[in-house]
C-alpha cells in the first residue's frame, strides 16, 4: 500500500506531474535536433536542479530521459539524421518510408510502439528490480569491483568495437575520479601539489566537456547542412496497424530490456539487435527491409524504450550504471543525497516507487507529446546550426559554473570538451571515460574492502573469487568479454563456423 | 549483429565522426603519443602516492589503472603507426578546421572574461561574435537573435533555476530586484 502511495506520488501532485511533462516535452525535442543529446541535456541539467528538492528534481531528469531516447527517432525518420543513438536503426526504414510521403505513419507507428516497449521496460523494472536487490545484498565487496569492471568493459566493447581504446577510456575515468584527496587516509592523489586539485575534478565538469562541448565543436564541421523537409500526413496509426505488429513489438521489447538492464548496454545495441532480430523472424515483410519495412521501425523503436526501464534496474538495484544517460542519472542522484544500489530499496523504497512512477507518467507524457504538435516540432529541428551550436556552448558553460560557483570548473569542463573532440575524431568512445569517473570510488573503495578482508593476500583474494559461484560467475564475464574482442576468439570462431 | 554506422550518423554519441577503420586519420598519431606520454607521467605520479607499500594502498588503485592505460595507450599507438595514413583527409579540414580553432579560442577566451567582465556581456559578445560567424547573416539578424537568445537563457537560468553567475560589471541584483518588483507591481 506505502508503495502503491510512493507510486502515485507524482500523479497526485500537479507541480511534479507538470515537470515531468515538460520534461518529456523538451526531452523529445533535445532528442529529436541532431547536436543536441540526451546525454547533454541530463548532464548539462544536473547542474541547474542540484539546488532542487530531489523529488522535483528528478522528475524533471526522468521526463527529459524517456523523451530524449524517443525524440531520436523523429529526425531519423524525417531527416535521415538519428537524433539519438537509439534511433540509428529507426533511421534504415524511417527514413525510406517517409521519402515515400508516409512519414506520418512512420512517426505514429514509432510513437506508439515506443509506448508498449517503455511500459514493458517499466514494468520488468517494477517487479525484478525488488528481487534483484534483495539478491545484491549478497554481494560481496569483489562482486561490486568485478560488476564495475564488466560494465566498464561492456561500454568500451560494444560502443565502438575497439576494446583496446575501450579500456584505455575506461582506465582514463577511473584515474579521473580518483583524483583528490583520498577520503581514506587523505592521501594526495594525481594532485600534482596543486590546490585546486585537492578537491578532485567534478565529475559534472567532466561530463558537460565530453558530451556537451566536444559534441557542439563536432557540429561544426555541419554547420552548412540543409534540413531536409518532409510533408506530414495522418499520425495515429490504425489499430490494425498496432495489431499486426504487437506480437513482434512484444519480443523486442523482451530483448530491449534484456539488453537494457545489462551493464554497460543501453538503448543502441537493444535497436540494433531488436533490428537484426525482426529481419531474421520477418519472413514476409511487405516492403522490405531498408526500404522502409515496418517492422524495421516496430523492432528498434519497441527495444530502445524497453531498454530504459532495464538500465534503470542495475543502476537501482546494484549501483551499477547501465549505459553513459544511467551513468549521469546516478550522478544526480548522488548529488541529491541519495545512494543507489540494494540499500536504496531498504532505505528508501519511496524513492524507488517514486522513480517508477515518474516514468509511467513520463511514457503517457511521450504518447501525447508523441502524437501531436508536429507542426511545431518541425519548426523547432530547422533552427539553425549556427544559433544552436554557441547556445549549446553557453549552457555548457553555464552549467559547470552553476555546480560549485567555480570558474576552475568551467576551465576543467573546457579542457575536457578539447580532450573529447579529439577521442572522437580518433575513435576513443567517451561513454566508458564517464562510466569510469561515476564507478571509480566504488570500485576503488570495494577493492580495498575485500583485500583488507582477505588480508592483503592476493592468493586469498583469487580462491575466494573461484570459491563464490556469484563471483566466479562475474570474473568469468570479465574474461569473456575480454577475450571475445581479441583477434584469437575471432580465428577460433571462423575456425569452428568453417568446420561445422 | 549490425554494426553502428558512422555514416547514418551527425556526430552524435560515440560514432566516430569519418574516418576509415583500416587507415590512419592525420594527427591519429601524435594524439596516440601524446596519451602514451600522459599514462606514463600518471603512472609515475601513481607509483609516488604509496609505491607498493600495500595491495590496499590509497595507490593502488590509481597505479593499476595507468598501468593499464600505459599498455593499452601503447597497443593503439603501435597499431596506428602499422596503420597507413589516410590520404584523403588533411588535418587542417577533417579533424581540425579553422571554424573549431576559432570556437576553441572563443571558448577560452569566454573562461577568462567570466569572472571580471561578468557573465551578461561576456555572453553577449560570445553569441554575437559566434553567430555572425556561423550565420553570416545581417547585424540586423544576429544582433536580434543573439540577445534574444542571451534574454531567455538569463530569465531562465537566473529567475527559475537561480543560477549565479559572476555579475562583473553589471548591476545584477538590482536588475534582478527591479524584475521582481515589476512583476509583483503588475500583481498588485
Amino acid at each position: 500500500m506505502t508503495a502503491l502511495m510512493d507510486f502515485l506520488t507524482v500523479l497526485t501532485q500537479p507541480q511534479l506531474l507538470l515537470l515531468v511533462g515538460l520534461g518529456t516535452f523538451a526531452g523529445v525535442y533535445v532528442g529529436a535536433i541532431p547536436g543536441l543529446s540526451v546525454t547533454m541535456a541530463v548532464s548539462i541539467l544536473i547542474s541547474f536542479t542540484f539546488s532542487w528538492d530531489v523529488h522535483p528534481a528528478i522528475a524533471l531528469m526522468i521526463g527529459i530521459y524517456m523523451g530524449g531516447v524517443y525524440g531520436g527517432s523523429r529526425t531519423a525518420i524525417l531527416l535521415n539524421i538519428p537524433g539519438a543513438p537509439s534511433a540509428i536503426a529507426t533511421a534504415l526504414d524511417g527514413y525510406p518510408m517517409a521519402q515515400r510521403g508516409e512519414a506520418g505513419t512512420a512517426i505514429g507507428v514509432t510513437t506508439v510502439m515506443s509506448f508498449i516497449g517503455g511500459f514493458i521496460g517499466i514494468g520488468v523494472l517494477a517487479l525484478a528490480a525488488p528481487f534483484v536487490s534483495d539478491f545484491a545484498l549478497k554481494f560481496q565487496p569483489r562482486d561490486y569491483m568485478l560488476l564495475a569492471i564488466l560494465g566498464i568493459l561492456l561500454v568500451g566493447s560494444l560502443s565502438q568495437g575497439s576494446l583496446v581504446k575501450g579500456i584505455f577510456a575506461g582506465a582514463l575515468g577511473i584515474a579521473i575520479g580518483a583524483v583528490g584527496r583520498d577520503p581514506l587516509t587523505f592521501a594526495e592523489r594525481f594532485t600534482f601539489d596543486l590546490r585546486l586539485m585537492e578537491g578532485g575534478i567534478s565529475f559534472i565538469a567532466v561530463m558537460i566537456g565530453m558530451f556537451g562541448v566536444s559534441e557542439a565543436l563536432l557540429q561544426l564541421h555541419h554547420v552548412d547542412k540543409d534540413a531536409v523537409r518532409q510533408k506530414i500526413t495522418r499520425i495515429v496509426p490504425s489499430l490494425a496497424t498496432v495489431k499486426k505488429h504487437l506480437p513482434l513489438s512484444l519480443q523486442t521489447s523482451s530483448i530491449g530490456v534484456v539488453i537494457g538492464a545489462l551493464p554497460g548496454t543501453g538503448g543502441d545495441i537493444a535497436a540494433l539487435m531488436a533490428y537484426d532480430h525482426a529481419k531474421r523472424v520477418t519472413k514476409n515483410p511487405e516492403v522490405p527491409f531498408g526500404k522502409g519495412a515496418m517492422e524495421g521501425l516496430v523492432a528498434p523503436e519497441t527495444a530502445n524504450n524497453a531498454a530504459v526501464g532495464g538500465a534503470f534496474i542495475p543502476m537501482m538495484t546494484l549501483g551499477i550504471p547501465g549505459d553513459a544517460v544511467t551513468a549521469i542519472m546516478i550522478g544526480a542522484l548522488f548529488i541529491h543525497g541519495l545512494n543507489p544500489g540494494p540499500m536504496l530499496m531498504i532505505d528508501q523504497p519511496d524513492m524507488f516507487w517514486f522513480i517508477v512512477g515518474c516514468l509511467v507518467a513520463a511514457n503517457f507524457f511521450m504518447l501525447l507529446f508523441g502524437l501531436t504538435g508536429i507542426r511545431l516540432f518541425t519548426k523547432i529541428v530547422e533552427m539553425p546550426r549556427s544559433v544552436l551550436i554557441p547556445l549549446i556552448m553557453l549552457l555548457s558553460i553555464v552549467g559547470a559554473f552553476a555546480v560549485n560557483n567555480s570558474i576552475s570548473d568551467v576551465y576543467w569542463m573546457l579542457g575536457f570538451g578539447i580532450f573529447g573532440y579529439f577521442m572522437r575524431h580518433y575513435g576513443y568512445p567517451l561513454g566508458p571515460v564517464i562510466l569510469g569517473v561515476i564507478l571509480s570510488r566504488l570500485l576503488d573503495d570495494n577493492w580495498r574492502r575485500a583485500i583488507i578482508s582477505e588480508r592483503e593476500d592476493l592468493g586469498r583474494f583469487f580462491e575466494g573469487v573461484v570459491t563464490s559461484p556469484l563471483s566466479l560467475v562475474l570474473f568469468v564475464a570479465v574474461i569473456l568479454v575480454f577475450v571475445s574482442q581479441t583477434p584469437v576468439w575471432r580465428w577460433g570462431k571462423s575456425k569452428l563456423f568453417k568446420e561445422s | 549483429m549490425q554494426k553502428i554506422d558512422p555514416d547514418h550518423h551527425d556526430g552524435t554519441s560515440d560514432a566516430t565522426p569519418g574516418g576509415e577503420a583500416d587507415k590512419r586519420r592525420p594527427g591519429e598519431l601524435a594524439f596516440a603519443l601524446f596519451l602514451l606520454g600522459a599514462s606514463a607521467i600518471l603512472l609515475w605520479n601513481a607509483y609516488g602516492i604509496a609505491g607498493f607499500e600495500a595491495l590496499s594502498s590509497p595507490g593502488a588503485i590509481p597505479m593499476a589503472t595507468t598501468a593499464v592505460m600505459v599498455v593499452t595507450a601503447a597497443m593503439v599507438a603501435l597499431k596506428t603507426l602499422r596503420m597507413p595514413l589516410d590520404s584523403t583527409e588533411t588535418l587542417r579540414r577533417d579533424i581540425l578546421p579553422l571554424t573549431v580553432i576559432v570556437f576553441a579560442v572563443l571558448l577560452v577566451a569566454y573562461g577568462l572574461f567570466l569572472r571580471t567582465l561578468g557573465f551578461l556581456p561576456v555572453s553577449a559578445i560570445f553569441l554575437i561574435v559566434a553567430v555572425k560567424y556561423l550565420g553570416r547573416r545581417s547585424w540586423g539578424w544576429t544582433l536580434g537573435v543573439s540577445l534574444a537568445a542571451l534574454a531567455i537563457t538569463w530569465l531562465i537560468f537566473r529567475i527559475v533555476f537561480s543560477v549565479l553567475m559572476p555579475a562583473g560589471i553589471v548591476p545584477e541584483a538590482e536588475m534582478v530586484q527591479a524584475l521582481r518588483s515589476l512583476f509583483q507591481g503588475g500583481a498588485q
